[in-house]
């Protein structure tokens, strides 16, 4: 069994504590970086960090991205423009393919 | 192309050649490994960018209700209100193997019931929600694991294409060339040979001529 971690600002985690999620609140995202090597040392099954985390320990992220645990996995903060987890895939894309690829929009 | 250092002899040709059919049917699997990889991981691309787009809006419509809230009851009684609740083992993480990269598999335990607030102190839509933020977290979840398993497919992807290229446009052409090196060291030492042999027999009739003449 695995616990899941989210780690951001406390406007946007603080409302998963109750669901019971690990809740690790940063003021500032450079924060996150002294919490790391805790959150990747194989307690946690997924790790959910908001997009101005991300943007600050992106590095970090860059390590564990190729182990099958954990899986960290950005998500918007509350009063974040978005898009930081789509650049992310693009980034996956961009290795698979060795070049980025159109983003087809599926409406339906 | 670099060629390979080895002697030009028939032996290391056999070696070479057999060499060669070794690395022509490695290249072909891993070449059919590779198309199939991409198609795996171009089929979870729109799969993983529609299950992403759904979690964004609805953790969004979440965040609204959070501050709809904190506007409501002033933000120290909704951040107090929600700090009941400590982490709980929610996954059961186990490891798939899909085409021999090992993915992540998470299954979701049960989410606990939030509660630890008194209703009385708190506004109605601070259920609302949490309600939300529950609703949403399997689908998060399964972002996670599918994301996951996209990143592990692309490294994947990366390194097998590495090997296929690595085959096709440097050790097959290398070999290709030094066993046609080889081969042409062969054959001019053969006609060297044959020369060789031409001559000493020109020169074995010139001398029984002489013979035969004295």
């Amino acid at each position: 069994m695995a616990k899941v971690a989210i780690i951001g600002d406390s406007t946007s985690v603080a409302g998963f504590r109750p669901l019971g999620f690990a809740v690790f609140v940063v003021r500032d995202p450079d924060d996150a970086r002294a919490l790391w090597p805790r959150l990747t040392s194989g307690e946690y099954g997924t790790v959910f960090v908001t997009e101005p985390v991300y943007a600050a320990i992106e590095d970090l992220v860059a390590e564990v991205v190729d182990r099958p645990l954990p899986a960290v996995t950005v998500i918007p903060g509350a009063g974040s423009a978005g898009g930081v987890g789509e650049a992310k895939l693009a980034r996956a894309i961009e290795r698979a393919l060795g070049t980025s690829m159109p983003i087809k929009e599926e409406e339906d | 192309m670099a060629k390979l250092r080895v002697n030009p002899n028939r032996m290391e040709l056999l070696k070479l050649r057999r060499r060669r059919d070794v690395a022509k049917r490695g290249h072909k699997l891993l070449k059919d490994k590779f198309d199939e990889l991409l198609k795996e991981f171009i089929t979870r691309i729109g799969e993983n960018r529609r299950l992403r787009a759904e979690v964004e809006r609805e953790l969004k419509a979440a965040y609204g209700l959070f501050a709809v809230a904190r506007g409501e009851a002033g933000r120290a009684s909704i951040d107090e209100a929600l700090l009941a609740g400590a982490p709980g083992e929610l996954l059961e993480t186990a490891e798939r193997n899909v085409m021999s990269v090992r993915v992540p598999e998470f299954t979701v335990g049960e989410l606990p019931e939030p509660g630890g607030y008194s209703p009385a102190s708190t506004p109605v839509v601070l259920d609302e929600a949490l309600g939300a933020l529950a609703a949403v977290t399997p689908r998060m979840l399964e972002l996670a694991e599918r994301e996951k398993a996209l990143e592990l497919l692309a490294a994947e992807i990366e390194r097998t294409r590495r090997r296929v290229n690595a085959l096709e446009y440097v050790l097959i052409p290398s070999i290709d060339e030094t066993t046609r090196d080889i081969q042409m060291k062969l054959d001019e030492a053969e006609r060297g040979n044959l020369t060789r042999l031409m001559k000493v027999k020109d020169m074995l009739a010139q001398q029984q001529e002489a013979d035969e003449g004295r």
